[in-house]
């Protein structure tokens, strides 16, 4: 608004009345029809208003666009317009097409040398400025503070459980409906058994919990789930789709991020030994700048910043200041998707259309990530690489790695001495060669057969075990720049056209007070995440609660999980969310405490079974008058398979991909023009038997081997930040489920499996329906399955039932 | 507003209730709420379909089709281009002029330029509309490659071809609206996006032999093929058995009815893909058989056939135009792989009468530098490459009403920036939906609070060109 003012002053002074008018007859005569002509098509009232400017009234180019004022009268160098004509700027090319010719660039800038006089009046309805009013904005509800709820009084007192459920009746009971009935002791075994860890139970605990009448049953069950180690294997997996995570650095040329994997279980540790949400939000964020009382935990901390680094940074990038500013983009629309559920990366351009967010708010947040640094330039041509950090080790650690590097050293010895050998045996022959007789040759052209190959195969192990000779352990990490500073507003996201410099801070609308000073020569990293991780933060909590209902009910009381701002979808049950975000937050932000009350709720137990009148009020169940039926993730449905045919192999997680083989790594050498890759030559076996968190995870292609089922069952694109996966039912799944192999072995092994361990084929088809479907066999299925099995020749008979039990809906969903 | 019902399969599916499954793929895509029924286009179409033939790599423009006087007389000398400092060098930082391998001269009455090493392209230079200024933003494959199918370079967006298949939906209610012929590893190029799956491109191979297959997953692995259709019966009937209980279940619904598809699609899909009984003539116009070419000549076959069965979008991806090093020798064989299927396609696609509404695209997703590239920095220039370049870079269009015959656009006197006619590949996405029918501004889908579109916030219809 100043500059304008300026502008404007500016333009009266340049002018005097005599003159004014032979301006005013210039502007009319030539650069009116002029500006009509090649500008109006995009920027005029009548047409568009492309980038906010508008050139068909003088306010029009006095106020601007996204740039600001397109012309300052009397500058040629300041006026956007003029430097937009001219072509000197790449972005900035107008009209876009073609330049226009040289003596109508002449006009342009004969008219703003003379103070660009306009003679066109403001019209009524001139397009208004849209402010950000961040008072106002703190009326809409996600941004009032979390409300401690109290659950409401029902009628039917008996059917709550927990209070979560009087929310949840209080409901239903006002518009008339009925909750539905308990789902069978089988129906809920499954569900929460797959919900909690992505595994079905196994027969001996659908016995155990069929059989046990005590009055802590159900408990009994949800403690056992939450206690094993498969509870943090698939919620970790949750919280890795909102981080864009994958084992490959960027997209371009399978760049392995041969560390990423410490992050990973570190997401699934943090889980299993529920660690408090605020904590997890700290680490992420801050971890190094945070104390540490231990290595470990120091290690931990280090690690967990990989959140930052380890989405799809684009390292091939040959404009490194538009890359480092592309990742701060990231960095801050990461932390606005997982932890507030704004989409914080529209504001880099221009303050947000509907959302209380002004650019000044995405500039103060992105000023912390600006003075973090996430990248370096390596010696590999024109590419870069995200930072690692060296951890700290234990006495044990280091005297273990030691030994390794050892073993390693006389490994790549052996090698070279074979390799001399091979190279020394090699130019003899090649002398020899050349004056053998047809007697004497055939021997030595065998010999240097084997050897010439065998040389390659030498010199590629003795790179590779250089490479990867055992050094100080490594997790992607950042850390603070050396002169941290604020971040100056980059126009349109351009690095090279800056604006105003913006105070480090945070987002105001979800603020309650000023921001505690960042420390000098600190990022501000910590008392963003302070910001994020306080209780009094309107949207952190309330997200998060509402994250893990989704995961448990199928769809969140805001179904819009990663998007809470006005456009989004507003709560089915606002009380209930506050309810749940302040029991969360008084819990210690504990997320195991959260997801046990809410399995342990009678609003969980319900079953997904039809109601016709509810179906007629309410077809979207959003007043969850029954269970919604979920069909299982990628990960699921494969580790299912896995567990069911007694296949799936305990891992301790360790490193994601196969770089151990040779030939899977390329480009080793140091300085080659692009950086080492990975090539999925050769697989780990044991992968096909672990459980898919394990798997690699691939960004730019296809996943790798038994991982491929990731792609035909909708899994989270990794570059994508979502906590809610697509689910589709497409022809390419029915395919893989009719004839991939992967369903082909798993039956057959879960019927050689049956056929060993039941030998009696009645008691066999009890076991097979409990094994994949969880529950017993009905009379209707025993006869229909006998009926297959007799039309069947005897070795493939279980196989295809088997297959056939693996490929049925019953299966794939959870009800 | 959108110009689209924003509503997914399930809703559809749920939408059409009661159990259908009895009903085939065909009466489902009639459905109104179907995400593949045919579509009203916004506004008159000049084309009902597309193919779009990508050169992944960047192909050289300023030996295909641009050539340079002055940058023939500097051939080895250092030139100082308008570069943007901003950017790293590496092997182009002497900047030597690298003249055109061969000549490239003027073809057929309309005089486009094109060069010898594509005689078939120039045998169709009076069909093809050159656009000699294209510009994108990204240098690098990935992004480019992501810019070009999806209009970001970083975000997982939906490709053209689902927004295309969102727009229109498909007319061939047996075959996906959008299909990827050899399409590149990166799956998002034919991804949906946050578009319905159903709009989803598939990945399709033409076999070169019996073992390879066309789609992912299309060959029986069980004992016999009784066993096997006993064995989906069985799991229907299971099916069926649960959705009767769950008495309303779109997403059941969703899943019995694929699985009927899946059955049918291995036996349809072979058939489809099998080129033998096209004629001798039809295949030789292609170059099948010439083993410079095969591949690519039964991709193009193939696309010709899908397009006419009525797939709304059809691309076929040719490979190998990343010629850093030793260009003159590697062009060539580029050429000869790609010419004559792709020219081959035109000739096929008019004398069936279908160029009239079917719009061919040809394009790298980016072009390649005037001045050469060394990486090793010690070859003679004559064993020189091309750095990539999305400043100014060469496509041509054909059919679906695109004026035939003409050159639109120029660049400097390096061929290193446009001065006139500049397209930006926002503009050609705006031009293609145009051509079907559809506004680049209207086509949009509601995501994270926000309408989405192909283009963005960019695109102009090039108007230059319509026929």
């Amino acid at each position: 608004m100043k500059r304008t003012f300026q502008s404007l002053v500016a333009a009266s002074l340049l002018l005097s009345p005599a003159r004014a008018e032979d301006g005013l007859a210039f502007f009319e005569d030539k650069v009116l029809p002029l500006l009509q002509q090649r500008c109006y098509e995009c920027h005029s009232h009548e047409k568009k208003i492309k980038g906010g400017l508008a050139l068909d009234l003088k306010s029009g180019w006095q106020t601007g666009g996204d740039n600001g004022p397109a012309i300052i009268p009397g500058d040629l160098t300041k006026s956007h317009l003029i430097k937009a004509v001219r072509y000197t700027d790449p972005e900035m090319e107008m009209p876009p097409k073609a330049k226009m010719p040289a003596g109508e660039i002449e006009l342009l800038e004969k008219w703003v040398a003379m103070g660009a006089p306009d003679s066109r009046v403001a019209k009524t309805g001139d397009k208004q400025a849209r402010t950000i009013d961040i008072e106002a904005g703190k009326k809409f509800w996600a941004f009032q503070p979390v409300h401690d709820a109290q659950a409401p009084a029902v009628k039917d007192a008996s059917w709550a459980l927990d209070p979560v459920d009087r929310f949840i009746l209080a409901k239903l009971e006002g518009v008339g409906l009925k909750p539905a009935a308990e789902a069978d002791r089988h129906t809920w075994l499954r569900r929460v058994s797959l919900d909690l860890t992505g595994l079905p139970p196994s027969p001996q605990d659908i016995e155990r919990f069929t059989a046990d009448t005590s009055p802590n049953a159900y408990e009994k069950v949800v403690d056992r789930l939450l206690q094993s180690k498969a509870f943090g294997e698939r919620w970790a997996r949750h919280w890795l789709d909102l981080t864009g995570y994958a084992d490959q650095i960027g997209t371009s040329n399978d760049v392995f991020a041969e560390h990423a994997w410490r992050y990973r279980d570190y997401v699934i540790t943090a889980f299993n030994t529920d660690k408090p949400f605020d904590r997890f939000i700290r680490e992420q964020i801050a971890g190094d700048l945070l104390p540490a009382a231990t290595p470990q935990e120091r290690a931990a901390n280090l690690i967990a910043t990989g959140f930052l680094v380890l989405g799809d940074v684009e390292i091939v990038a040959v404009d490194k200041l538009k890359m480092e500013v592309d990742l701060v983009d990231q960095q801050v629309t990461k932390v606005g998707t997982a932890f507030l559920g704004m989409t914080l990366g529209c504001v880099r351009c221009h303050d947000h259309k509907f959302d209380p967010i002004a650019q000044t708010d995405y500039y103060a947040m992105a000023g912390m990530f600006r003075s973090t640094d996430s990248t370096h330039k390596t010696d590999n041509g024109v590419w870069s690489c995200v930072n690692k950090t060296e951890l700290p080790e234990t006495v044990e650690q280091k005297v273990e790695r030691e030994k390794r590097l050892t073993t390693n050293d006389s490994k790549i010895n052996d090698l070279k001495a074979e390799l001399e050998a091979s190279e020394k045996e090699k130019a003899v022959l090649d002398v020899k060669i050349k004056t053998a007789n047809k007697h004497s040759k055939p021997p030595i052209v065998k010999r240097l057969q084997e050897l010439t190959p065998r040389i390659k195969v030498l010199q590629k192990d003795i790179q590779h075990s250089e490479f990867f000779a055992p050094a100080v352990p490594k997790a992607f990490a950042v850390h603070d720049r050396e002169q941290p500073t604020d971040m100056r507003i980059t126009i349109r996201g351009n690095p090279y056209a800056l604006g105003d410099m913006v105070k480090r801070g945070v987002m105001r609308v979800a603020s309650w007070g000023e921001l505690p000073p960042i420390p000098e020569r600190e990022s501000g990293r910590v008392q963003l995440a302070d910001w994020i991780a306080d209780a009094r933060h309107p949207l952190t909590a309330r997200v998060t609660v509402n994250r893990i209902w989704q995961k448990l009910f199928g769809e969140g009381l805001v179904r819009t999980v990663d998007y809470f701002g006005v456009r989004g979808e507003a709560p089915s049950h606002p009380e209930l969310l506050d309810h749940l975000a302040m029991r969360f937050v008084r819990g210690g932000w504990s997320q195991k405490q959260l997801i046990r009350s809410l399995v342990l709720s009678r609003a969980y137990r319900m079953s997904s079974a039809h109601d016709a009148l509810a179906m007629q009020r309410d077809p979207d169940n959003r007043l969850l008058w029954r269970m919604n039926r979920q069909r299982l993730d990628a990960e699921a449905i494969r580790d299912a398979m896995l567990a069911i045919s007694g296949k799936l192999t305990l891992s301790q997680g360790g490193p994601a991909l196969p770089l151990e083989f040779p030939e899977n790594a390329v480009n080793l050498a140091p300085k080659a023009v692009n950086p080492p890759a990975i090539l999925f030559k050769k697989h780990r076996p044991v992968h096909d038997y672990e459980r898919t968190v394990y798997l690699p995870v691939i960004r730019s292609a296809g996943q790798p081997g038994s991982a491929k089922l990731r792609d035909v069952f909708d899994f989270a694109q990794p570059a994508n930040f979502t906590g809610k996966r697509a689910e589709t039912a497409v022809p390419t799944q029915a395919l893989f489920l009719i004839n991939s192999d992967m369903l082909r072995s798993r039956a057959t092994e879960l019927a050689k499996d049956l056929c060993e361990s039941t030998p009696n084929a009645g008691a066999r088809l009890e076991a097979l329906w409990l094994r994949v479907l969880n529950r017993p066999i009905t009379s209707t299925e025993r006869d229909e399955a006998n009926q297959f099995i007799h039309s069947l020749t005897a070795e493939s008979a279980w196989i295809e039932l088997s297959h056939a039990l693996l490929s049925s809906n019953e299966f794939l969903l959870r009800l | 507003m959108s110009m689209i019902t924003h509503s997914s399969r399930r809703d559809w599916l749920r939408n059409t209730a009661c159990g259908f499954g009895a009903l085939a793929f065909h009466d489902l895509v009639r459905a109104a709420q179907s995400p593949l029924a045919v579509q009203t286009p916004r506004f008159p179409a000049k084309a009902k379909r597309v193919i779009f033939l990508f050169m992944a790599g960047g192909p050289s423009q300023p030996d295909l089709f641009d050539p340079k006087d002055y940058i023939k007389r500097m051939h080895g000398q250092k030139v100082s281009a308008p570069i943007n400092t901003n950017e790293l060098r590496v092997g182009t930082d002497k900047f030597l002029a690298l003249a055109t391998h061969g000549e490239v001269r003027p073809r057929g009455q309309s005089g486009t330029m094109i060069s010898d090493l594509m005689p078939h392209t120039a045998s169709i230079a009076d069909e093809i509309c050159l656009l000699r200024a294209m510009h994108a933003d990204n240098n690098q494959h990935a992004p480019a490659a992501l810019q070009f199918h999806t209009g970001s370079t970083t975000d997982v967006r939906p490709s053209m071809g689902s927004w295309i298949s969102y727009g229109l939906g498909t007319e061939n209610q047996n075959l996906p609206s959008f299909i990827s012929i050899h399409p590149d590893s990166d799956v998002r190029l034919y991804g949906s996006g946050f578009l319905p799956a159903a709009h989803q491109g598939t990945r399709v191979i033409v076999p070169q032999d019996d073992k390879q297959s066309p789609i992912d997953y299309l060959k029986d692995t069980s004992a016999n093929p009784a066993a096997q259709r006993q064995r989906i019966d069985f799991v229907q009937r299971m099916n069926r058995r649960l959705l009767q209980q769950a008495e309303v279940d779109g997403r059941m619904e969703g899943m019995i009815e694929s699985m009927e598809i899946a059955f049918r699609m291995q036996t349809a899909t072979p058939e489809l893909v099998d080129i033998s009984n096209e004629s001798e003539a039809t295949k030789e116009l292609y170059g099948v058989g010439n083993k410079d070419c095969d591949k690519n000549a039964r991709a193009c076959l193939l696309a010709r056939r899908l397009s006419e069965a009525g797939v709304r979008f059809v691309q076929v991806t040719m490979g190998g135009w990343d010629h850093h090093g030793d260009i003159r020798t590697a062009l060539p064989k580029s050429c000869a792989g790609t010419d004559q299927p792709c020219a081959g396609l035109i000739k096929d696609l008019k004398s069936r009468g279908l160029l009239d509404d079917t719009l061919v695209v040809w394009s790298g997703e980016f072009g390649r530098t005037p001045w050469s590239q060394d990486l090793s920095g010690t070859s003679p220039i004559e064993k020189h490459g091309r750095e990539h370049q999305p400043e100014s870079f060469c496509s041509w269009m054909a059919g679906g009403g695109i004026k035939p015959g003409i050159s639109f656009g120029e660049t400097d006197e390096f061929g290193f920036r446009p001065v006139s006619g500049k397209v930006h590949l926002h503009d050609l996405h705006a031009t293609i939906l145009h051509q079907l029918g559809l506004d680049h501004e209207k086509l949009t889908w509601r995501h994270l609070g926000r309408d989405f579109r192909l283009t963005d916030v960019y695109g102009n219809v090039v108007k230059e060109i319509l026929a």
